[in-house]
């Protein structure tokens, strides 16, 4: 069974399709990209997949149930960064990731060392006891993948994770989610980086249109293939 | 833990570290008591003359501890409101402008509870803040009167109460921000129903309107009205801020779109 699945989802915004039959599925131990121009509907497509979004038509399921009305058990299990993250600007950075690491579930107990953990995975260690306010942009980026992964997820959805990042942060966030879905998460990444899905994708799906166009196999020429992909489908829909 | 305990253990941090929070603390603690007991100073100067005399002449007469007291309480019973009001307004309003609210979904916590967590937390900082008000007032008062009678304990015990209802009063306005997701919006409710609470007094209606009860039971509208309000009316006025929560509650049980 997928972790992840959207099928044949639908929305519109007041006269503007978002998605228009969106399918795709991230299965345990899979990283799944979507890549797309902006406002192909990769982002309405994760809202959906997080529950902030009921579609006008389609289902989605995270760990086998409604995003939107998921049970606490289940949630558990689930982890996103999609726009702001779980992160208040007051908080320091360890404190943002108790918080978040309570409100994800995880026993009082366990807050202390997971905290720590992610702190040390992410090289937050400099910024631990700094408001998350005085961060700089990539800093606080890394620090909301943090809070979203403090409790371990296994299935785990992250809206453009390294648009902030250095060189640095981008190979920590890749050796993070690797890690994550060699321990069996599901994990969906959106981005506009083709170079990087490549290095860190299993699967990349192609969204034009709010729909799946297409995939792309992670390797040579992904930029042109892309372009040819997005191109074939303007095509198909002016026919 | 509880979901709700871990929810409002989350969110007491938070607003203990709000910039918000501790500007209205401060402004609670010091302007409060500053005012009550320089209203009452002013009113017995007798360097304020006409109209301004006239609107201080409660002020001017009676036992100086009680009167202090009593002034204390009617501010409170609006400044607690519009504190409550401004506070909820920041920490439901904000996050659902800027979308940081979405990231309350898909939590183990679930966002409801969540909700009534803030909503509790903001009321419980605020009654916490009544009692240190009424404190330094009545220090003050005790410092320069001949000392606190029944009577000023009897107007500090009415104002701790006013100040509490007037604080949850302040309660409904986290709905208000869900419904319009603007603090700004919510701000503006909340001027508005101060103007309706003004208008609703004028007409003879303030007995029955909650918005109306604690600073009228508190005598800011004259012995007269303070002693037309009934248990009816405070019951009402209790019950706005649990029906608020309520409110709130089932809000963001079926919030979208995010």
């Amino acid at each position: 069974m997928s972790a992840l699945p959207l099928h044949q989802a639908g929305h519109r915004f007041g006269d503007r399709d978002a998605l228009t039959g969106l399918s795709f599925a991230a299965a345990h131990g899979e990283v799944v990209a979507m890549v797309g121009l902006n406002g192909a509907g990769k982002t309405t497509a994760l809202r959906v997949l997080t529950g902030r979004l009921r579609p006008d038509r389609g289902t989605a399921r995270v760990l086998g149930e409604d995003p939107a009305t998921m049970r606490p058990t289940t949630a558990r299990r689930f982890g996103h960064v999609v726009g702001a993250a779980l992160v208040s600007g007051d908080l320091t950075v360890v404190e943002n990731l108790r918080s978040a690491a309570s409100l994800h579930g995880l026993p009082r107990a366990d807050v202390e060392h997971a905290s720590a953990d992610v702190v040390h995975r992410l090289d937050l260690d400099a910024w631990a006891d700094a408001p998350a306010r005085t961060l700089s942009a990539g800093n606080a980026q890394r620090l909301g993948i943090a809070c979203a992964v403090a409790h371990s997820p296994s299935a785990l959805v992250l809206d453009e994770p390294t648009s902030a990042l250095d060189p640095r942060g981008v190979v920590l966030v890749r050796e993070l989610v690797r890690s994550l879905a060699d321990d069996g998460a599901a994990v969906l990444v959106s981005s506009h980086h083709l170079d990087e899905v490549a290095r860190v994708a299993d699967r990349v799906v192609v969204v034009h249109g709010g729909r799946v166009v297409g995939e792309l196999a992670p390797g040579d020429e992904m930029e042109r293939r892309f372009f040819a992909m997005v191109l074939a489908a303007d095509a198909e829909a002016d026919a | 833990m509880t979901a709700l305990g871990t929810a409002l253990r989350v969110e007491a941090l938070a607003w203990r570290r709000s910039t918000v929070q501790r500007l209205s603390t401060a402004l609670v603690l010091v302007l409060v008591p500053l005012a009550a007991v320089g209203l009452t100073a002013l009113a017995r100067s007798g360097t304020v003359v006409g109209a301004g005399a006239a609107k201080l002449e409660p002020y001017a007469t009676g036992d100086l501890a009680t009167t202090q007291l009593a002034a204390a309480g009617q501010i409170l019973s609006v400044s607690m409101l519009i504190a409550v009001g401004f506070a909820l307004a920041a920490t439901f309003g904000q996050p659902l402008a800027d979308g940081r609210a979405g990231a309350c979904f898909g939590l183990a916590t679930p966002r409801p509870t969540i909700a009534a967590a803030r909503c509790l937390v903001v009321l419980g900082r605020a009654l916490a803040c009544v009692v240190p008000a009424l404190g330094i007032t009545a220090a003050l008062a005790a410092v320069t009167s001949s000392g606190l009678g029944p009577e000023a304990w009897a107007a500090a015990g009415r104002g701790l109460a006013a100040g509490m209802l007037g604080a949850g009063l302040g309660v409904p306005f986290a709905a208000v921000a869900t419904a319009t997701r603007s603090p700004l919006a919510t701000v503006g409710a909340l001027i508005g129903v101060v103007a309706l609470t003004q208008m609703v007094v004028l007409v003879g209606g303030g007995s029955w309107f909650p918005y109306a009860v604690p600073s009228l039971w508190t005598g800011m509208g004259g012995a007269e009205a303070a002693a037309g309000i009934g248990p009816a009316g405070l019951l009402l006025t209790a019950a706005v801020a649990p029906v608020g929560i309520a409110v709130v509650t089932r809000q963001w049980h079926r919030l979208t779109d995010v």
